[in-house]
């Protein structure tokens, strides 16, 4: 009674990005299937479709030979197919038991909940799984690694579950709890079931898997069984292009100047206290794990967040920005992470989005918007940054991620900066634009801009920077000359604060 | 270029739609009453129209900025108390009318205080306002509408230029010069910014607050002025008065495509749904149809109003992720 997941041809559009391209394969029931991409590839958006949370543009997913079409989580849950995300989807006030039957909770001949019964069924599937919970305990009293494991008891509770998905499921478990979330995965792999498991670690990916779908820029490359190809191999698949070249052929010869930024203990309500300088045509990178305070740090220093202590000097001269606008007067600058949210105006057209900033100046005495500033300055940021557009007076969110991210560079660099952050500003976008991208922050550095590059992406942060900074747990653990970075090293500051040889 | 021009046209396309309702309006009440088109009742319709089209071009900005009024009726009511109160008091007429216009001031400020600095969302915040500034209506006037008979008070009321009324007059004048604010100045484009999404704006340089702040007082300004208006049209200042204000004048703007997702809408679409409500509202009571039924029909109009907002916005997600997919 083997089942068959079948994903043909599904495609998902997103304005400006196509999340997920033509992606055709199969997965097999008692097999462990890895999904394996970098950020963006799109496992995810592929788990969200299956589930019903996204509709697909095209393309179809059958479960042993019948086309499916879920329009909710919930009607995959009901039909047998259940995601496990990184973070809990469990209410924390209810019980195990409440959890694992929720919405369904046996009645007695009255109709009333049956709490009773309910203990009992869980505790045979607790029982099953080897568990030391009891069905009563409240799920906000167990650890993460339990609360993930009523979630697989909830999913494993349904008599058709024939598809479950691990969305990154150890992010936040200990290696003893990992251990036993990889006994139950065996165990639902014995019984027969479909295992999809997403994962960036390729340790977990060789224990527990047994072949290897690669996702890249989302499309789907191959299916591999796992251990049968180095991981090296595999890396190039997802990546599929060797980034050194990219990096090597940058124009970095410039001349480092003076202090330009110096911080003094900064911190804020996000962030602890702080210090770094940066110089005059210096690329300095700020490296470490996600929510290690690197982009709370940034958001201090333009006055985005307030400070709670610290200093900060710009040419030697204290300023105090109270606000963004305050950061932007005096030359300090912010491409934020979040391109969406923060960065684009996804209501006003290119033009609009690169002429914010410049209302000032873009205006006359009576405060009307000269138009024809505005046409040249966008004129000029669209020609410079090679930003893809049939016009200006485009709407921004038409325009793919990466165009959109050129469109807030040249916003910024309009108005004349002394520094320029610029937070994951790559993320999302392709690999082309990644390299127009690395071309520009050399050349602002080479103009005498101060650069602050925060990056997920290690490679990245060593090929630009000439100093990287790493943070951990909200502050800067360690700083490091571009000579002396490895890959591994930054990692291990970011991750355990110190390096291990 | 040729996007560009497809985007004026589909513009144009939503402003067709409401020249057709209002054409459809109007050929169905002449229709019902053939007074309805008779030069009196189109200058009654613009007399009606004047003070929901001040507060209208309040909701305008307000909306597009993603915030909300709910308060403009009591504030209207309470003006005209006040300017009625003072005048009777001796005050001239245009001492009173410029405390009357602070005292709006002040409603505005209080307004955007709730909203910026306690962090409560538009609509409740400013039903807070609209109980309380009622309230203050009738308190200090002891419930009792004040008579006017100051000269110059009352002429605002009945003067006409070119056979049209005054009060007709400085509606129109409001909606050019807000109208050229919104569209072409610095400050307008800022109201768009923040109404697309408020941390981007920040984070861009712009100061979210200090805008909508000036958003509030402007509609408390708009308010005062309208309350007078209307106190002089009546004779007396009535603490009663302009209930369900706000309402018409946010049906009005929405069905003038202004959206209450915010950063989208223009004066020029605010103009027509002004035309729009107040042939509705004043054909219902031609054609003698009950005032309890006219309550009825006004929410069908704001239902109407809400599921062309919502269309709206499906096409533009539609077309946006069909254009993007043109650039991939």
């Amino acid at each position: 009674m083997g089942s068959i997941l079948e994903f043909q041809e599904i495609s998902k559009y997103f304005p400006g990005v196509k999340a997920l391209d033509q992606v055709s394969f199969k997965a097999y029931s008692g097999e462990v299937l890895a999904f394996l991409g970098e950020n963006g590839a799109g496992k995810s958006t592929l788990l969200k479709v299956l589930n019903g949370d996204y509709q697909p543009t095209s393309g179809k997913y059958l479960l042993d030979g019948v086309e499916k079409h879920f329009q909710s989580p919930h009607e995959a849950i009901e039909e047998g197919i259940s995601i496990i995300y990184q973070e809990r989807q469990i209410l924390l006030e209810l019980s195990v038991a409440e959890n694992i039957y929720l919405g369904r909770m046996p009645v007695n001949r009255f109709g009333f909940i049956d709490t009773h019964r309910a203990n009992e069924m869980a505790a045979q599937i607790i029982g099953d799984f080897g568990l030391p919970i009891t069905p009563s305990t409240k799920v906000k009293n167990l650890s993460a690694a339990y609360q993930q494991m009523v979630e697989i008891m909830k999913a494993y509770s349904r008599e058709n579950l024939k598809v479950i998905c691990f969305d990154e499921p150890t992010a936040s478990l200990s290696d003893a709890e990992i251990e036993s979330l990889f006994k139950i995965i065996e165990k639902l792999k014995s019984e027969g079931k479909i295992i999809i498991y997403v994962s960036h670690r390729m340790d977990e990916i060789q224990r527990i898997t047994d072949k290897v779908a690669i996702f890249k820029d989302g499309r789907y490359v191959d299916t591999v069984v796992t251990g049968a190809v180095p991981e090296a191999e595999m890396i190039r698949m997802m990546v599929g292009r060797d980034l050194g070249d990219i990096y090597k052929s940058l124009d970095r010869d410039k001349e480092i100047g003076d202090v330009l930024l110096e911080v003094k203990s900064v911190s804020s309500d996000y962030v602890k206290s702080n210090s770094f300088v940066l110089r005059r045509g210096e690329v300095l990178g700020f490296s470490g794990l996600v929510g290690a305070g690197r982009t709370e740090l940034m958001r201090a220093i333009i006055g985005a967040d307030s400070i709670r202590g610290g200093e900060i000097y710009l040419e030697g001269k204290r300023i105090n920005n109270r606000s963004p606008k305050d950061a932007m007067d005096y030359g300090i600058v912010l491409v934020p992470e979040d391109r969406k949210l923060q960065g684009i105006l996804a209501n006003l057209s290119v033009s609009d989005n690169i002429n914010i900033s410049m209302l000032d100046v873009n205006s006359n005495k009576l405060q009307i918007v000269i138009k024809s500033k505005e046409a040249k300055l966008a004129k000029e940021g669209i020609e410079k940054f090679k930003i893809k557009t049939s016009s200006p007076d485009k709407k921004i969110v038409e325009l793919s991620g990466g165009n959109q991210q050129k469109c807030i560079v040249a916003r910024w660099i309009s108005t004349n900066p002394k520094v320029l952050i610029l937070d994951e500003p790559t993320k999302g976008i392709d690999v082309g634009a990644k390299s127009e991208f690395y071309q520009m922050i050399c050349s602002f550095a080479k103009q005498g801009l101060g650069v602050i590059l925060v990056s997920s992406e290690l490679p990245e942060v060593i090929g630009l920077s000439d100093r990287i900074i790493v943070m951990k747990s909200k502050q800067i653990v360690a700083e490091v000359a571009k000579e002396d970075a490895t890959e591994s090293k930054l990692l291990s500051l970011g991750m355990i604060g110190e390096v291990q040889e | 270029m040729d996007t560009n021009k497809r985007r004026t046209l589909k513009i144009s396309g939503d402003k067709i739609v409401l020249l057709a309702a209002i054409a459809a309006v109007f050929a169905l009440f002449t229709m019902l009453n053939k007074n309805f088109l008779s030069v009196t009742n189109v200058i009654n319709i613009m007399i009606a129209a004047s003070l929901v089209g001040l507060v209208a071009i309040g909701h305008t900005y307000l909306i597009i900025a993603g915030q909300n009024d709910l308060s403009p009726g009591s504030l209207a009511a309470f003006s005209g108390v006040v300017a009625a109160l003072l005048v009777s008091k001796g005050i001239p007429f245009g001492i009173a009318v410029i405390l009357t216009i602070i005292s709006g001031i002040f409603v505005g400020c209080l307004n955007s205080f709730m909203v910026n600095k306690i962090h409560l969302e538009a609509f409740i915040a400013t039903l807070v306002t609209q109980s309380i500034i009622r309230g203050f209506a009738y308190i200090i006037c002891g419930g009792k509408p004040v008579s006017i008979s100051n000269k110059t008070f009352l002429i605002l009321g009945k003067a006409r230029i070119l056979n049209i009324p005054l009060s007709v007059w400085i509606m129109v004048i409001c909606i050019a010069i807000f109208g050229v604010i919104l569209s072409k100045t610095k400050f307008g484009r800022s109201v768009y910014a923040i109404g697309g999404s408020m941390d981007a704006a920040r984070l861009a340089g712009l100061s979210p607050k200090k805008i909508i702040t000036t958003c509030y007082i402007m509609m408390g300004i708009l308010c005062s002025v309208g309350g007078i208006i209307f106190a002089a049209r009546m004779n007396s200042g009535q603490p009663a008065a302009n209930v369900n204000l706000e309402f018409d004048a946010i049906t009005a703007v929405i069905l003038g495509g202004v959206s209450f997702a915010g950063g989208v809408g223009d004066m020029g679409g605010t103009i027509l749904g002004i035309i729009l409500i107040q042939s509705f509202n004043t054909g219902l009571t031609m054609v003698n149809v009950p005032s309890f039924w006219q309550y009825v029909a006004k929410g069908g109009l704001l239902l109407f109003a809400l599921t062309t907002d919502y269309l709206r916005k499906q096409k533009r997600e539609k077309d946006l992720l069909a254009a993007s997919m043109k650039n991939l």
